[in-house]
């Protein structure tokens, strides 16, 4: 097994005359959680887009596994900011879509769904559409949707950002153990550095647009972290003063 | 419960319908309106005998039989090419820079003006009355589909295409299900439509139809029987609606709104 899964070189977006991204280079290595952060708009999205081939990239490099990315040869997954639920079709339903798509046989698509539906603790919901469902529950269909397909890499682009604090502590602490349990590699973006810090092994902080590498810090804290913890807090100051523009 | 609401409902039709009664009594009886607005008595008389006594060759059975069927046949050609075309339209950039300025010319243009045209392509017999009503309902089903397609939630496409769909199954898992309720909607809208072109269609030589008993009242000054073509005609729209409503509910059960 190679040692990185993502090879970002020389990464360069531009939108028309607008430049976002400006020369990004970094590794991201198997089975590693990544948090990014950085001032809202500065392009972590376009990032995220730009690696899974939803936009164009202007110059540079995305490997995966050494090669270009191939999202029909590559397992990704991404979960995007807003809810995405496919509305006319039910819990169990949606959560086997990916798999159905990635032909799966049914003994498969069973054994997966079964699982990941009791780590997400959707079991008793299976049969409701998502229209019945409340907004934690319904990113934890997305988040089991994704799950469901072993990805080799998971893309998490401010997945909870519109939840309240208690929701989300509990999804973030869902994720947690997910991601033990897979050893999946993890790219999830950000703008508040308290959920980069809870969750990331490493945590890349970006400057405002155009778009750089700041640095990426390693993140030492142990899991269960505590957001109380005076390393916790040290270490969430130390990436504020980072991204203060003001 | 929901019992209670049902029966809630029924409640306020019969009411609207009595409401409707009366003030057609007041306008009879206590208007000049009388000299030209037949009394509800005759109209229902004429109703329940013409569906033993014909009205010209048919029975009322007869007459609905026929309108029934020419409705179908310009309703389900509607419903498939307007479905095809506004899907087409709506997923993709190249149909829809070709279609929608020809489109968009001929959609103001009302059925009616077609009747000469018409004629000319298909004849005076059955092929022009169905060209007629296809072409009223196809302009609303096209339009829904076209809207519903169109406005597939991005995110949904982005996600559906992260887990590994090509086109053709981000088309036939997330698009076209997603352009259901308002591919639904426009064939509501289509059915109304097939009515209001079945009067017009049934201008074009006929001897049969319920809009040939409106056409036929109006030449022979017979209102009461123009009234009976109303009524019937309203009546088969509200159960043929209703009916799809009631697929409709069957079919969307994911949607927020019925």
């Amino acid at each position: 097994m190679m040692e990185n899964k993502v090879e970002v070189s020389h990464l360069t977006k531009k939108f028309g005359d607008l430049l976002v991204l400006d020369d990004l280079s970094f590794n991201v290595k198997n089975g590693e959680f990544l948090t990014i952060v950085g001032p809202t708009g500065c392009g972590k999205t376009t990032f995220l887009n730009s690696l899974t081939k939803l936009y164009d990239i202007t110059s540079g490099e995305i490997l995966v596994n050494g090669e270009p990315v191939n999202l029909k040869k590559h397992n990704i997954a991404y979960i995007f900011q807003e809810y995405s639920t496919m509305p006319w079709l039910k819990v169990e339903e949606n959560i086997r879509f990916g798999l159905e798509i990635k032909k799966k046989s049914e003994e498969e698509i069973k054994r997966s769904v079964d699982w990941v539906i009791k780590m997400v603790g959707l079991e008793e919901y299976r049969d409701y559409y998502p229209r019945q469902l409340s907004a934690s529950m319904l990113q934890r269909v997305v988040i089991a949707r994704a799950f469901a397909t072993e990805p080799e890499l998971l893309l998490m682009d401010e997945p909870y950002g519109q939840l309240d604090l208690e929701l989300r502590f509990k999804l973030e602490d869902e994720l947690i153990k997910l991601w033990k349990k897979t050893n999946t590699t993890v790219i999830f973006i950000t703008h508040n550095i308290e959920e980069a810090v809870y969750l990331g092994e490493n945590i890349m902080v970006l400057t405002n647009k155009p778009t750089r590498v700041k640095t990426i810090i390693k993140n030492p804290l142990p899991w269960p972290r505590n957001v109380s913890d005076p390393e916790f807090i040290e270490l969430r100051n130390k990436i504020t003063d980072l991204i203060k523009w003001w | 419960m929901k019992k209670a609401v049902q029966l809630e409902k029924i409640g306020w039709v019969v009411f609207d319908l009595l409401l409707l009664l009366l003030g057609w009594i007041f306008l009879v009886t206590c208007t000049s309106a009388k000299d030209t607005f037949p009394d509800p008595v005759s109209v229902f008389s004429m109703l329940f005998t013409s569906f033993v006594k014909p009205i010209g060759t048919y029975t009322m059975w007869g007459h609905i039989m026929w309108s029934l069927y020419r409705v179908m046949v310009g309703f389900t050609l509607a419903s498939v090419t307007g479905i095809i075309v506004g899907i087409a339209m709506g997923s993709s950039k190249i149909a829809e820079a070709i279609i929608k300025p020809i489109f968009e010319f001929l959609r103001p243009i009302p059925p009616i003006a077609w009747i000469p045209l018409a004629i000319l392509w298909f004849g005076i017999d059955e092929a022009s009355k169905y060209f007629i009503i296809w072409l009223g309902a196809f302009i609303n089903v096209t339009l829904n589909s076209y809207v519903g397609a169109s406005r597939t939630d991005e995110t949904l496409i982005g996600a559906a295409r992260m887990l590994g769909a090509g086109k053709r199954k981000v088309f036939t898992r997330i698009i076209l299900p997603a352009s259901m309720p308002q591919i639904f909607a426009g064939l509501q809208v289509a059915m109304s439509s097939c009515w209001m072109a079945v009067l017009v269609a049934e201008m074009v030589r006929s001897n049969e139809g319920v809009g040939w008993i409106i056409i036929r009242g109006t030449d022979t000054g017979n209102t009461a029987q123009i009234i009976v073509g109303m009524i019937t005609i309203g009546v088969i729209g509200f159960i043929l609606t209703t009916a799809m409503s009631w697929i409709e509910r069957k079919v969307c059960s994911w949607n927020t709104t019925l």
